[in-house]
């Protein structure tokens, strides 16, 4: 039987953090707050299930409390007679100093799936075995595509750095 | 290529996109903020008991954010399709707000007001797509409160209480205006209905929109 105290204590060791972090890179902060609620509201009603360790399992919560947020924002738009954009949603939010836009346009050519991994795999930093947790897919599959991803990743970049070395005569893109 | 050199270049993605980390000077969190979003989270008592998809029937019991949460507890059931699509897929199990009609405090009807309304936790412009076994189930077209799902499924009795409670009967393909309170009772004696121009300017005026 997990208590409150022993889910608290796990929320603040072991989550908060990450969960948050999680969602800040992936949202603007208000909606962040919001899945982060929802999250933490699932992984307490489902407290008896939670494994261990639980955070991969908890990033997977947090990753459809996401999803249905956006929906639900896109859903809004609708009914509020504005037309939903067909682009994801920004990647992440404007960071102070200098931005690696080269990188980020080549995220955005990516798929949402194979940007996800690849953000799993450096910005959380997980293992293949954790992400496998995250998505609910095999580690094999995971080991498979964040290779293809990365390859995909390392192509984009060189185009768009192609792209940027000839629009300025001269010089790099950075 | 030489297993070294990917790894060489590995390690250089894997720095390049760290750089671009956009939590780099992400602030701590308050505190306070913390302590009672863990207050608030753990207050809520029930527990999910059961790991099959199909919704708990003590669900409407449960508070407003909550019931749409049950539903998507639910949804993590179809976690195979490891895709964050844009669109609702067929893949994933569609979220749902679960209403009921109740037979208790009926009484009287007054007449609806829109301050009444507006304090309604849920309000919905929805066509019924099916009836089966006294639930009815709605597809929302327009929310005025409360979380916005795929589904609205109204826990409807029999025809006998809905009658005697001044409630709608739920008819296929037929367009209703529903509103319900934070524990998922659906407000009734003409607050909920058949869609007409009147209701829905009652709505209107309610929710502000």
């Amino acid at each position: 039987m997990v208590d409150e105290a022993g889910f608290e204590a796990l929320v603040r060791e072991q989550l908060l953090e990450p969960l948050r972090r999680y969602l800040a890179r992936r949202t603007d902060p208000a909606t962040a707050d919001d899945v982060l609620a929802d999250t933490l509201l699932v992984c307490w009603r489902r407290r008896e299930e939670l494994p261990e360790p639980a955070l991969p399992w908890a990033y997977g919560v947090a990753r459809h409390c996401l999803a249905n947020a956006a929906r639900s924002v896109r859903r809004q738009q609708r009914v509020a007679g504005r037309v939903a954009t067909v682009d994801p949603p920004v990647e992440h939010p404007p960071q102070p100093g200098a931005r690696d836009d080269a990188l980020h346009d080549a995220l955005a050519r990516l798929g949402p799936d194979d940007a996800e991994l690849l953000r799993l795999w450096a910005w959380e930093q997980l293992t293949p075995g954790e992400i496998a947790t995250v998505l609910d897919v095999s580690p094999n599959a995971v080991s498979i595509r964040l290779t293809r991803a990365r390859a995909k990743l390392r192509e984009e970049l060189g185009k768009v750095e192609a792209a940027a070395g000839h629009e300025e005569p001269g010089g790099g893109g950075r | 290529m030489s297993d070294l050199h990917d790894a060489d270049d590995d390690r250089d993605l894997f720095d390049r996109l760290r750089a671009a980390d956009p939590t780099t000077h992400l602030p701590d969190a308050d505190p306070t903020r913390v302590d009672r979003l863990l207050e608030d989270v753990m207050s809520q008592t029930s527990t999910e008991t059961t790991d099959t998809p199909t919704r708990n029937p003590l669900t409407w019991l449960v508070a407003a954010a909550a019931v749409v949460l049950i539903a998507v507890a639910g949804s993590l059931m179809f976690l195979g399709d490891d895709r964050v699509e844009p669109a609702p897929t067929a893949a994933e199990a569609p979220t749902v707000t679960e209403l009921s009609l109740s037979g208790d405090g009926a009484g009287r009807c007054m007449v609806p007001s829109p301050d009444v309304l507006g304090g309604a936790a849920y309000g919905v412009d929805a066509e019924v797509i099916a009836v089966e076994g006294g639930t009815a189930t709605l597809e929302p077209t327009q929310w005025y409160a409360g979380e916005e799902t795929d589904r609205v499924e109204v826990a409807a009795g029999s025809a006998d209480l809905a009658a005697l409670i001044g409630a709608p009967r739920f008819e296929v393909g037929q367009r209703y205006l529903v509103a319900a309170n934070d524990d998922g009772r659906v407000m009734v004696c003409g607050f909920s209905g058949p869609y007409t121009q009147d209701l829905a300017d009652l709505y209107a005026e309610a929710f502000g929109s």
